[in-house]
């Protein structure tokens, strides 16, 4: 079966760029989401396994989709896609759950290698 | 050169907006690397401006207040001014960090503020410049004044271009209540030069 | 051109351009060093190559500029340092050893990243350009700005006190001329009520004589034939004889009265005027008041009570018909600022020491003067009453003649309580020097000769 994969971020061409850096040969079935409303949307309207999730964004930004998640207790791995790549934001995000920090721009290589590590894909 | 050759079509305006929240986001982990304290990052604006517009544009981004500025051209794949306006609440702490001995001469202030408006804008445009594939080059910074009013940054009547491409971006070191909006002006023509490599960028995608 | 050409020509143009080029590695240690710098530093290449250097200049601002070669390697941006705000980074000699000028080489400077292939910084390149002469002609240029500016500035205070003269030469001219045509309408006068006092005399002296024959009419009347004394006695009586004789004393009485008024209103607008005797001389300061009251009294007395506190001071060498238009202003201004009811008094006094002074107080119970305002009361045009009321003149022309009287005017207030003016005249006539004191206001002093000579000189640049 197929991996479900949420991409979110506000920018479109944020959106396309990560896109394009999945990595071809992963089965996965792709969504997108806009801000951090329309992720939960998206989450809670059926499975979500792999979130790629931006931190700044307008309605509802990516700390709190993290504070939401861990707050109702869902389970989903969450990769922080960002370009604030300051150690602070790095910290702050993988303390409030994200299994991983991953920098803008992104490259397949790096996608690929997070994916590994956490044997989110083989 | 495309048929609107002097404004940017809207996948080249997301282009440039997603660009440049990276470029700031480098310049943000640049500085606080080098200053070792956290930067609250804002996201970028981007708009067209008609000149007489821009004080107010100025003002609406940086509101009331009195604030100090920073002129720096830039130029390479396509060339522009960067506006550094700067509210400095803690200077000498600011000078220290800097390596400055001892409380801050008025010329070693504007020193520093020239310094800060350097660091800003090159690793700004730099880093979006970087990723665009164009080499910038700089010329060094000017100050404009300190202690401006915030519509008294720049005077309509002063510029040279009608209109310009206006990016702002603004970076905030909470402890030194620093706080600076760094606004890139491109005049028109040179926005079709911008649009070309946004072009290229959009088709690597 | 090929490639060893080329470096050679590169290499030729960083070692012999005016311009001080020299690299440093992470460490700060010094990779390039060129000719600029040679000459100017002292120090070889081989002398330095490899060198900390921190360790060769032990002159250079460590810290700060360890941090900001620092951050050119950590952020990979340029960096720029101006002599504006730092006029060197190495203390070298100018390069003008004839001319001069300035101590050290004003410079310029430049940090430019170096990066290898991974983009990594490698080294830093900092190129030193001399600004010495620009920083010469700016300095000039400054100097030069900064004259005008002053120059501007003085004229600027000239022309307002140019103005401020001009109006006061006007408003005294002006009271001066209204002074004369009150003189004149006096003497006009003088003559006609000189005639109708002798008349009046005449007529009372004949009306005396006219009482007496009727009384020797009387004391004859019983010798007369009934029938006409009674007609007499009727026509008496129509005419009511004894009402008519008793009321032409009393005419005659107030018409002498009101006569006598209008003498003195004469005298004292003569004497307030002095069209007659202007001109220094020893002066009454009491009598002036005087006079001074009469001809404002209509102004005030239907709301002031006048108290005079007078202690017969020495007479004082003045101008009196400037002292008096002095004294008008004062009591005006005091009559002005008491609304309905209120009390003016005027005292007189002699300072004790040298040189001897007299002095005359005019205060009013009036609303006196904002803290505010005190500064600016005698400044020309500054008024602070409706458009027609005042033109704010009184103060600053009382202000100019007490200086030419070598004395002073001072005034002391409490809003809501009133204020109080103070005339002091020194009892000697004293030469004055044309210099504005330092407390006066700036615009009331006349403007000299040379002042407006030096004004119409670059009025006409
Ligand atoms: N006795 C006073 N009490 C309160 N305020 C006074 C008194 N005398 C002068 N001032 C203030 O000083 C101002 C200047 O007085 P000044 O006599 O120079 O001009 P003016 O009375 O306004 O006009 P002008 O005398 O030319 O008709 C007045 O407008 C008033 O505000
Ligand atoms: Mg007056």
């Amino acid at each position: 079966m197929s991996v479900s994969v949420l991409v979110v971020d506000d920018s479109p061409i944020a959106r396309k760029m990560l896109r394009k850096a999945l990595p071809a040969d992963w089965d996965i079935t792709v969504q997108e989401a806009c801000n951090g409303q329309e992720a939960m949307l998206a989450y809670r309207a059926g499975k979500v396994d792999v979130m790629f999730l931006d931190l700044t964004m307008p309605t509802m930004d990516g700390f709190q989709v993290l504070e939401t998640l861990q707050a109702e207790d869902l389970n989903c791995f969450v990769i922080v896609v960002s370009a604030d790549v300051q150690p602070l934001a790095r910290e702050r995000a993988l303390g409030m759950g994200a299994i991983a920090f991953v920098s803008k721009p992104v490259n397949a290589e790096g996608i690929r290698t997070v994916l590994r590590e956490y044997g989110v894909m083989v | 050169m495309n048929a609107s050759a002097n404004v940017l079509s809207g996948d080249q305006t997301d282009a440039l907006q997603e660009i440049a929240n990276i470029g700031m986001g480098q310049a943000g982990d640049s500085i606080a690397r080098i200053w070792q304290q956290f930067v609250e990052l804002s996201v970028p604006r981007i708009a067209i401006v008609e000149a007489d517009r821009i004080p107010a544009l100025i003002h609406h981004f940086v509101g009331d207040g009195l604030v100090s500025a920073v002129r720096q051209a830039f130029h390479g794949g396509f060339r522009g001014e960067v506006l550094v306006v700067l509210n400095t609440g803690n200077r000498h702490e600011l000078g220290a960090l800097m390596g400055y001995d001892g409380p801050l001469e008025p010329h070693e202030e504007e020193e520093m503020l020239l310094d800060v408006a350097n660091v800003l804008a090159g690793a700004c445009i730099g880093g979006i410049a970087r990723q665009l594939g164009a080499d910038m080059g700089f010329s060094a910074p000017s100050l404009i004044g300190t202690d401006l009013d915030a519509h008294s940054v720049v005077r309509p009547d002063e510029l040279s271009v009608a209109t310009a491409l206006c990016v702002e971006v603004c970076f905030n070191v909470k402890i030194h209540q620093l706080s600076a909006h760094l606004i890139a002006l491109l005049p028109r023509e040179e926005v079709a030069a911008l649009g070309e490599l946004l072009d290229r960028f959009l088709c690597t995608l | 051109m090929d490639e060893t050409t080329h470096l050679r020509l590169l290499g030729f143009i960083v070692e012999r351009l005016e311009v001080g080029i020299l690299a440093v590695d992470r460490q700060c240690r010094i990779v390039l060093w060129n000719r600029f710098m040679e000459t100017h530093s002292g120090r070889l290449l081989d002398a330095v190559q490899g060198q900390n250097l921190f360790d060769c200049f032990p002159e250079l601002p460590a810290s700060w500029l360890k941090r900001k070669i620092d951050s050119v390697f950590v952020l990979g941006n340029y960096a720029f340092t101006s002599w504006e705000q730092r006029p060197f980074l190495f203390r070298f000699k100018h390069n003008r050893p004839i001319t001069g000028g300035v101590d050290e080489m004003r410079q310029n400077c430049t940090f430019l990243p170096l990066r290898d292939a991974s983009g990594e910084v490698k080294m830093v390149v900092l190129t030193l350009a001399d600004y010495t002469d620009t920083a010469l002609i700016q300095r000039r240029l400054q100097a030069a700005i900064l004259e005008s500016e002053t120059e501007r500035r003085k004229q600027r205070a000239l022309l307002r006190r140019l103005q401020g003269a001009k109006a006061q030469l006007f408003q005294s001219e002006k009271l001066a001329s209204i002074g004369q045509l009150a003189a004149g309408v006096a003497h006009e006068i003088n003559n006609p009520v000189g005639f109708v006092t002798a008349n009046l005399g005449s007529m009372e002296r004949y009306l005396g004589d006219l009482t007496q024959l009727i009384g020797a009419y009387d004391a004859a009347a019983t010798a007369l034939p009934a029938a006409q004394a009674a007609a007499v006695q009727q026509i008496r009586q129509k005419l009511d004889y004894e009402f008519i004789r008793e009321d032409l004393t009393a005419l005659i009485k107030e018409s002498r009265e009101g006569l006598d008024h209008i003498r003195r209103i004469i005298l004292d607008l003569k004497d307030f005027t002095r069209v007659d005797q202007d001109g220094w001389q020893a002066a009454d300061l009491e009598k002036s008041c005087d006079s001074t009251l009469n001809v404002v009294w209509n102004e005030l007395k239907y709301k002031a009570q006048i108290v005079k506190e007078y202690t017969h001071p020495p007479h004082p060498e003045c101008i009196p018909g400037q002292i008096n238009q002095v004294l008008m202003n004062l009591l005006v201004n005091a009559g002005h600022a008491i609304g309905d009811q209120g009390t003016i008094t005027l005292r007189t006094g002699a300072q004790a020491g040298e040189p001897r002074e007299v002095w005359v107080e005019v205060q009013d119970s009036g609303h006196g003067i904002a803290a505010g305002d005190l500064k600016r009361i005698f400044d020309p045009f500054f008024t602070t009453k409706a458009v027609g009321q005042g033109t704010g003149l009184g103060l600053s022309v009382s202000y100019s003649i007490m200086r030419r009287h070598g004395g002073r005017i001072e005034v002391r207030s409490e809003p809501g309580q009133g204020a109080c003016f103070r005339l002091v005249l020194p009892v000697q006539r004293t030469e004055i020097s044309d210099q504005s004191p330092p407390d006066g206001p700036d615009l009331a002093g006349e403007v000299s000769a040379e002042e407006l000579l030096a004004l119409e000189e670059t009025d006409g640049r």
